[in-house]
C-alpha cells in the first residue's frame, strides 16, 4: 500500500486551482506545439523551460511533462489534415491519416488518433508508475549488439511498408540512411561530407528534412498540376469514429501502447521508431493488411497508439534512474537541474511529492486531452475546406517557419525546400518517402551501435549473443517473408493470367 | 529670494548635465543577450541561467539567454564573432568548445575573442559502478591488467575532454584499455550502469543523485570536499601529472567592446564570484568557483589549444 500513501502525496500536490490550470495550459501548448510542424516535442517543452524557472518545482514539472504528453497527439492532427507531420513520430499516422481526410473521413482519423493518444499514454504512464524500476534495471542489461539488432529490425519494417514496388522502398530506405552519414563520425569524431560547413557539422536537422519530404513536396506537387479550377468540396465528414469501429481496433491500441511503451524505455530509441515498430506489427496481425497506407483506422491507431504511450515509457529511464531516454527527456533533465533537483533513485526517497505530483499529472493531463481533442477536433477540422489557392501558400508559409524555428538558421530552411524537391521527385517517380525518414531515424543508431559491439567484443558478438542473435534472426525472417509472399502472389497472378490466355 | 531659485535651477541644471552625460558612458542602458550553444536543458544552458537569475542581485540589467546550438558551439562562437563589439552580446563557453575550435579546422580565431572570465573549474573525475566487481582505482588497475588491453571505458564523444583525460590517465597509470564512445554523457552513464564498460570519465557532479555511481578518483590537487570527501586523487593513488585536469566554463565576448561595458562585466563577474548562492550552486557539484580574466584566461584557451592539437592528432581526428 505504500504506492497508494504516494498517490496520496501526489494528489495532494495537484489539490487547488493553479495545478489544474498549469496541466490545462500544458495540453493546450503541448496540442497546438505538436500540430506546428518545426516544433517537435522537445523543442515545445524546451521553449516553456524559461518559464518554468520561477514557477515552484512540482508545478514546474508538472508543466513541461504535460506539455510532453500531449504533443505527441499534437503532432497528428497536421499529419491527418495537411499531411504534415507536426513531429517526427506522426510522419507514421500520416501514412494512413491523410487518405481517410482525402476520402472525407478526417473525423474519424483524428478521433481515432485522439482516442489512441489518450489510451496508449494513460498505459504508458501506468507502466512507468508501476514497473518504473524494475524495467530500468532490465533496459539498461541491453548491449550495443541488442541495440543494433532492434534497430536492425527496425530498418526491416520497410519491407512491410512498401505498397507495391519493395525496391523503391529500399532506394528510399538507403537515401535516408546516406544522408545520415553527413556530418560528425559518432564514434571517431571526424567529420564525413561537411566539405568544410558548419552548418553540416552536425548533418542534417531530422525536423526541416521532414517537414521538406512530406509538406513541401506536395506543394510543388500542386504547382506542377495546378489548374486554377477551385476544387469542388466534397462533404467533410467530422463524425468521430463509431462504437463498433472503435471496438474493432481496441486489441490494435492495447498492442500499440504496450510497443510503444517498451520501445520507449530503451535510451536513443524514441517515439518515431516506436510508432514504425507498431505499425509493422500492426499490419502483420490485421485482418485487413491490405487497407494499410490507403487510409486504415488501424493504421492511425497502430502509431498514435505507440508514440503517445512511449513518453511514459521513456520517463522511465529519466525518473528511475537520471538517465535522459529521448530528446525531450534530456530537456527535462535540465529543468529538473534548474530547480536544484536530480531525478533518479534519490528524487523518490526525496521528494515524493513531485515524483507521484507528476504521475497523478500525467494521468490527469490525458483525460483534459481527451476532452480538449474532442471539442478541438471540431475546429481543427475545418482546416480541410480551406481553398486550395491559400492552403497550398500556407503550408509553404508554415513550413519555412517551422524549419526556422527549430534552431534559428537560414540553413535549415534550406534545406527543407532541399528535400521538398527531393520528396517531390521522388513521390513523382513513384517512390515513398516514409522509408527515407526511416532511413534518417535509425541510421544513427544502427551504426553507432554496431560499432561500439565490434570495438567491445569483435564480429562474433552477433551470435554470441543470445538476444541479439534472436532478433536479428527475427529481422531477417520479417524483411523476408513479405517479399517471399508477394513473390508467390505474383506467381500465381502470373499463372492464373497465363492459364486465362490458353483458355 | 528669486535669485535663491535661480541659483538652485542652475546648480540643478548642472546637475542634471552631469547626470546625462555620465549617462551617456554608461553601460548597459538596453537588454544584454546571452548566447548558450546549446539546446535549453543542458548543463552550460543551466549554468547561464543561474547566472542570469542571481545577477539580478547586483545590477538591473536585463539579460537574456539565446540558444545557438550547432557544430559543439562553433555556430555560438562565429555568431558573436560576427556581431557589433558593443558589449550587448556575450556567450557562455566551456572547455569542450576549445576542443571543437581544434578539430573543425581552427578556422576561429581565439586572439579574436576577449576571454572575460573562467568562472568555474570541474575536475575530471574517473566514476565506477558500485555494482560490479571493480569499484576502487587500485582494482580498476588489476582489473586493466589482468584483461590486457581488453578493458572497456565508456564515456561521451570521441575527441572531446573526457575520452582525452581517459588517454593522459592510461598513460600515467601504466594501463591499457578501449574507450568506447556514446553520443553524450548520459547514454554512456547508463551503458555503466548496465555493466557495459567498468568505468567513465566524467565530473564529479554525474554521481549527485545516482547511488549505484561512485567517484573512484579525481583530479585536483586536494580532496574536494563535501560530499566528495572521500574520493582519493590521482597523486594521492601515485598517479602522477594528473593534478590539475580540469572541464572549465566561463564567458566571452568578441574583442573591442566599450571600455564601459568591460568595466560593467568586470565588476559583475567579481560580485558573481563572491556571491554565496553562486558559490552554493557551483561547490554543489564538486566544483570550484574561481574568476581568472582576460590574459590569464587567455592563456590557458591557448594552452587547452596546444594540448588538443597534439591529442587529436594523436587520435587521427585532424591532421
Amino acid at each position: 500500500m505504500e504506492l497508494l500513501d504516494s498517490f496520496s502525496i501526489g494528489l495532494s500536490v495537484l489539490l487547488g486551482w493553479k495545478p489544474i490550470l498549469v496541466i490545462v495550459v500544458g495540453v493546450i501548448v503541448g496540442i497546438l506545439a505538436g500540430a506546428m510542424p518545426g516544433l517537435s516535442p522537445s523543442t515545445a517543452v524546451a521553449l516553456l523551460v524559461p518559464f518554468s524557472y520561477t514557477m515552484e518545482p512540482a508545478l514546474a514539472l508538472i508543466l513541461l511533462t504535460s506539455i510532453y504528453i500531449a504533443s505527441n497527439y499534437g503532432g497528428s492532427i497536421t499529419a491527418v489534415l495537411i499531411n504534415t507531420p507536426g513531429t517526427p513520430s506522426a510522419a507514421v499516422t500520416a501514412m494512413d491519416g491523410y487518405p481517410l481526410t482525402q476520402k472525407g473521413q478526417a473525423g474519424k482519423a483524428l478521433g481515432t488518433a485522439l482516442l489512441a493518444s489518450t489510451v496508449g499514454g494513460a498505459i504508458g504512464v501506468m507502466i512507468l508508475i508501476l514497473f518504473a524500476v524494475p524495467l530500468a534495471r532490465v533496459a539498461l542489461k541491453f548491449s550495443p549488439a541488442d541495440y543494433f539488432a532492434l534497430a536492425l529490425f527496425g530498418l526491416a519494417t520497410v519491407a512491410s511498408m512498401s505498397r507495391g514496388n519493395v525496391l523503391k522502398s529500399m532506394v528510399a530506405i538507403l537515401f535516408g540512411l546516406m544522408i545520415k552519414n553527413i556530418g560528425i563520425d559518432p564514434i571517431s569524431g571526424v567529420s564525413r561530407f561537411t566539405f568544410g560547413s558548419d552548418q553540416l557539422y552536425d548533418g542534417f536537422t531530422l525536423i526541416p528534412a521532414l517537414i521538406g519530404l512530406f509538406a513541401v513536396s506536395v506543394v510543388f506537387a500542386k504547382m506542377e498540376s495546378w489548374t486554377g479550377i477551385p476544387r469542388v468540396l466534397e462533404k467533410v465528414d467530422n463524425k468521430l469514429p463509431s462504437f463498433k469501429e472503435m471496438m474493432k481496433i481496441k486489441m490494435t491500441i492495447l498492442r500499440s501502447s504496450v510497443i510503444g511503451t517498451v520501445i520507449g524505455i530503451f535510451p536513443g530509441a524514441g517515439a518515431t521508431i516506436a510508432a514504425f515498430i507498431s505499425y509493422d506489427v500492426s499490419k502483420r496481425w490485421s485482418k485487413t493488411p491490405e487497407e494499410f497506407g490507403k487510409g486504415s483506422l488501424e493504421g492511425v491507431a497502430a502509431a498514435e497508439g505507440a508514440n503517445s504511450s512511449s513518453v511514459g515509457g521513456a520517463l522511465v529511464p529519466l525518473l528511475a534512474l537520471g538517465i535522459p531516454g529521448s530528446a525531450t527527456d534530456a530537456v527535462l533533465l535540465g529543468a529538473f537541474m534548474l530547480h536544484d533537483l536530480v531525478p533518479g533513485p534519490l528524487l523518490f526517497k526525496n521528494n515524493p511529492d513531485i515524483v507521484y505530483g507528476i504521475f497523478s499529472a500525467l494521468i490527469l493531463a490525458n483525460m483534459i486531452m481527451l476532452i480538449l481533442g474532442v471539442y478541438g477536433n471540431r475546429l481543427f477540422i475545418k482546416v480541410v475546406s480551406v481553398p486550395e489557392a491559400i492552403m497550398y501558400p500556407l503550408i509553404l508559409a508554415i513550413a519555412v517557419i517551422g524549419s526556422f524555428a527549430v534552431s534559428g538558421s537560414m540553413f535549415d530552411v534550406a534545406a527543407c525546400i532541399g528535400f521538398g524537391v527531393i520528396g517531390w521527385l521522388f513521390k513523382r517517380y513513384g517512390f515513398p518517402v516514409a522509408p527515407i525518414v526511416l532511413g534518417i531515424v535509425l541510421g544513427k543508431m544502427v551504426e553507432e551501435n554496431f560499432r561500439r559491439a565490434v570495438m567491445m567484443d569483435g564480429y562474433s558478438v552477433f551470435y554470441t549473443d543470445k538476444l541479439a542473435f534472436v532478433v536479428l534472426l527475427i529481422s531477417f525472417l520479417s524483411f523476408v517473408w513479405p517479399l517471399y509472399k508477394g513473390w508467390k502472389h505474383h506467381q500465381s497472378v502470373n499463372r492464373s493470367k497465363v492459364k486465362s490466355q490458353h483458355n | 529670494m528669486k535669485k535663491n531659485i535661480m541659483v538652485l535651477f542652475v546648480a540643478l541644471a548642472i546637475f542634471a548635465g552631469c547626470i546625462t552625460t555620465v549617462q551617456a558612458k554608461e553601460f548597459p542602458t538596453k537588454p544584454i543577450k546571452l548566447i548558450v550553444y546549446t539546446k535549453p536543458g543542458g548543463a552550460i544552458d543551466v549554468f547561464a541561467r543561474k547566472f542570469t537569475a542571481i545577477a539580478a542581485k547586483y545590477t538591473d540589467a536585463t539579460f537574456v539567454v539565446v540558444n545557438k546550438s550547432g557544430a559543439g558551439g562553433i555556430v555560438a562562437i562565429k555568431y558573436i564573432l560576427s556581431q557589433k563589439p558593443d558589449g550587448y552580446k556575450f556567450a557562455a563557453v566551456t572547455k569542450s568548445n576549445i576542443g571543437k575550435i581544434v578539430s573543425t579546422g581552427g578556422k576561429i580565431n581565439v586572439d579574436d575573442i576577449n576571454w572575460m572570465g573562467m568562472m568555474m573549474t570541474d575536475p575530471e573525475a574517473v566514476i565506477t559502478n558500485v555494482n560490479q566487481d571493480v569499484v576502487t582505482w587500485e582494482q580498476l588497475v588489476a582489473d586493466a591488467k589482468a584483461k590486457d588491453g581488453k578493458q572497456i571505458w565508456v564515456g561521451p564523444a570521441a575527441g572531446g575532454n573526457d575520452h582525452i583525460m581517459a588517454l593522459k590517465t592510461w598513460k600515467a597509470a601504466g594501463i591499457k584499455a578501449k574507450w568506447i564512445p556514446y553520443s553524450g554523457g548520459g547514454k554512456a552513464m547508463a551503458a555503466l550502469l548496465g555493466g557495459h564498460g567498468v568505468a567513465y570519465v566524467g565530473n564529479p557532479r554525474d554521481v549527485i543523485g545516482r547511488p549505484d555511481l561512485k567517484v573512484a578518483a579525481v583530479s585536483s590537487e586536494k580532496r574536494l570536499s563535501g560530499a566528495f570527501a572521500d574520493v582519493p586523487t590521482f597523486a594521492e593513488l601515485g598517479v602522477k601529472g594528473l593534478d590539475h585536469e580540469i572541464m572549465w566554463r566561463g564567458f566571452m565576448t568578441r574583442k573591442g567592446i566599450p571600455a564601459e561595458a568591460e568595466a560593467f562585466y568586470s565588476d559583475l563577474l567579481t560580485k558573481m564570484t563572491n556571491d554565496p548562492e553562486w558559490k552554493e550552486y557551483i561547490e554543489k557539484g564538486g566544483a570550484t568557483p574561481l574568476l581568472i580574466q582576460s590574459d590569464a584566461f587567455t592563456a590557458i584557451v591557448k594552452k587547452d589549444q596546444r594540448e588538443f592539437t597534439t591529442a587529436l592528432k594523436e587520435l587521427g581526428v585532424i591532421k
